[in-house]
């Protein structure tokens, strides 16, 4: 049996025999066998999806590269290939321009978001555990909740300049709601068994608190906080755009001003990037971090 | 047998003193969970409390925890009201009430890491515990990894490694499967003589009443009450195939049947009325 008639999933492997005789010590070799096998199958499968990912991603350069130049119907100026792009992209990499940009970026972006998790996680669990602050706090937080976050970048350009401070306020008050109101659900939501569990044990209010609420209300939190990362994502761009001296979104809008669509593309390129690998590295610390989560009832 | 002295005033270990108890129904009226209820329990004493399910025997598992506080009478523990849950009353749930985010030695620890025991102290007695429920070999895994009866082995494990005076336990065994449960009966009545400690354990099942119980409190519904109080005179180990087993199964049946028949005719006067 051929390696390429074989299918992904490791079945079709060839399967020793098995004679009656010496059942005992060739049950073992069996186990041992179809374990490879088992193994080179998984191993298979997976090489397979990053291939078809792969092909993916340049069939759709390829789309993206053909559509200019197949007709004159797309003006490339306004839709540049790949290949242009990519050539204005390394110039600009090189020369430290694009570095610069992303670690600006990225530092707005951590830093609001830092605060957006201390302030939206501590809110979320004092509203949920005090009766009292719950009710005086909810009118309040769920209005401006329902306030579209990005009207308040020019109010937040006012109050805080159009320098650092601004950014950072807008992708923390954004991303502090997903976070906050999750947090809360989580933690409203938390097994009686556990809490009463906990009480039995004699636990304290903040053995209970810190042992017990918070890690049975990590899942929905954790939830807020991936929610978090896309929101403060939007918002980052939205107050670059608004006015900036450096970014990726500050680079895209002084190549509006140029008519430099291809400098435009490189910010959408980096900022999707940007969001996905933020999101991976997020689920993979999760893993990592919290075993139990992933199938935690 | 553990120093169960029952209090400073020799009385009983558990005392309900007519004990009502009544919540809010969804409309306002009121639901009588328990209706003057009067219950004793010794020191060292397996009571199994019985009934159709809403007589109030796991309100009273919850009084006791202290989850709950009498809309009117008393309930003392060793002499004195209770003043919210402890660590001098352990209790095993029916299931998902081990922390998924620990390991089965974690969970174990758990009531010691509250006494402030220090860490060796309390992986050593931990370890123990486990071992005492046949699961040594799974302390390191997550309850999620652990099959239904062996969760409950974790969580009797949890609820007695504090030295507890008693165990509450409410339907323990109730979401595993028959064979397991009769192992995990064993394995408690062996806990139960190792260690002296009360056992309060609300079933459902008569067979697992008698089987397990030196006492049988039959409770019935339509206020929630205590019918009949059954002593069981069996020696353990009991063996379910013997004709004296049958006798006591039938008689908890008879009061049983007699409780709900009390039931509809009240239920009936009631309605009459």
């Amino acid at each position: 049996m051929t390696a390429t008639t074989d299918d992904a999933a490791g079945t079709g492997l060839s399967t020793p025999r098995r004679p009656a005789a010496d059942a005992r010590s060739d049950s073992a070799a069996f186990a041992e066998e179809f374990r490879r096998a088992h193994r080179r199958g998984l191993r298979r499968a997976a090489w397979l999806r990053a291939l078809l990912n792969v092909a993916g991603i340049l069939l759709f350069l390829a789309v993206w590269e053909a559509v200019p130049r197949l007709g004159t119907w797309v003006n490339p100026v306004l839709l540049p290939p790949p290949s242009a792009v990519f050539d204005s992209f390394v110039p600009m990499l090189l020369s430290g321009e694009i570095a610069a940009n992303i670690l600006a970026s990225l530092r707005r972006a951590a830093l609001g978001f830092a605060i957006a998790t201390a302030t939206g996680v501590t809110a979320g669990l004092l509203t949920a555990r005090i009766g009292l602050l719950h009710h005086v706090s909810e009118p309040i937080l769920h209005g401006f909740r329902s306030v579209p976050s990005i009207a308040l970048v020019p109010l937040s350009v006012l109050w805080f300049g159009i320098g650092e401070g601004s950014k950072v306020a807008l992708v923390a008050w954004g991303s502090f709601f997903p976070i906050w109101i999750t947090t809360f659900i989580g933690v409203r939501d938390v097994p009686a068994a556990y809490l009463r569990s906990a009480a039995c044990l004699g636990a304290g209010r903040l053995a209970t608190l810190l042992l017990v609420v918070l890690p049975a209300a990590l899942p929905m939190i954790l939830a807020g906080l991936r929610q978090g990362i896309a929101v403060s994502l939007i918002l980052l761009v939205a107050a670059e755009l608004s006015g900036a001296r450096e970014g990726v979104a500050y680079m895209m809008s002084t190549g509006h001003q140029m008519f430099r669509v291809d400098i435009m593309l490189i910010g959408l390129v980096l900022l999707g990037t940007f969001g996905f690998i933020a999101d991976r590295l997020f689920v993979a610390l999760i893993r990592r971090l919290f075993p139990w989560y992933t199938t935690a009832s | 047998m553990s120093g169960v002295t029952s209090g400073i005033t020799g009385g009983p270990l558990i005392d309900f003193d007519r004990v009502s108890q009544i919540y809010a129904a969804r409309d306002g009226s009121p639901v009588w969970a328990l209706s003057d209820v009067s219950l004793r329990v010794e020191a060292g004493e397996f009571v199994c409390l019985i009934g159709p399910s809403g007589c109030g025997k796991s309100t009273l598992i919850h009084l006791l925890a202290g989850f709950l506080k009498p809309t009117s009478g008393a309930v003392r523990f060793r002499g004195r009201p209770l003043d919210g849950p402890g660590p001098d009353r352990g209790v095993v749930f029916q299931e998902y009430a081990l922390f998924a985010w620990m390991t089965a030695r974690q969970n174990v620890e758990f009531g010691l890491r509250m006494q402030r025991v220090s860490a060796p102290v309390r992986r050593r007695r931990a370890l123990e515990a486990l071992d005492r429920v046949g699961l040594r070999h799974a302390a390191d895994r997550y309850p999620h990894e652990l099959s239904g009866g062996m969760r409950q082995r974790v969580a009797v494990a949890r609820a007695l490694v504090v030295e507890p005076e008693v165990v509450l336990m409410d339907e323990p065994f109730a979401a595993v499967d028959a064979m397991t449960r009769n192992t995990l009966q064993e394995d408690l009545l062996r806990l139960w003589r190792e260690t002296g400690v009360s056992v309060l354990f609300v079933t459902h099942n008569i067979d697992e009443a008698v089987f397990l119980a030196q006492r049988v409190v039959v409770m019935g519904v339509g206020p929630g009450v205590i019918r009949e109080d059954l002593a069981v005179d069996l020696p353990y180990p009991r063996d379910r195939g013997s004709a004296e087993f049958g006798r006591e199964y039938a008689r908890i049946a008879a009061a049983l049947a007699r409780g709900s028949r009390g039931a509809e005719q009240s239920d009936g006067e009631r309605r009459a009325a």
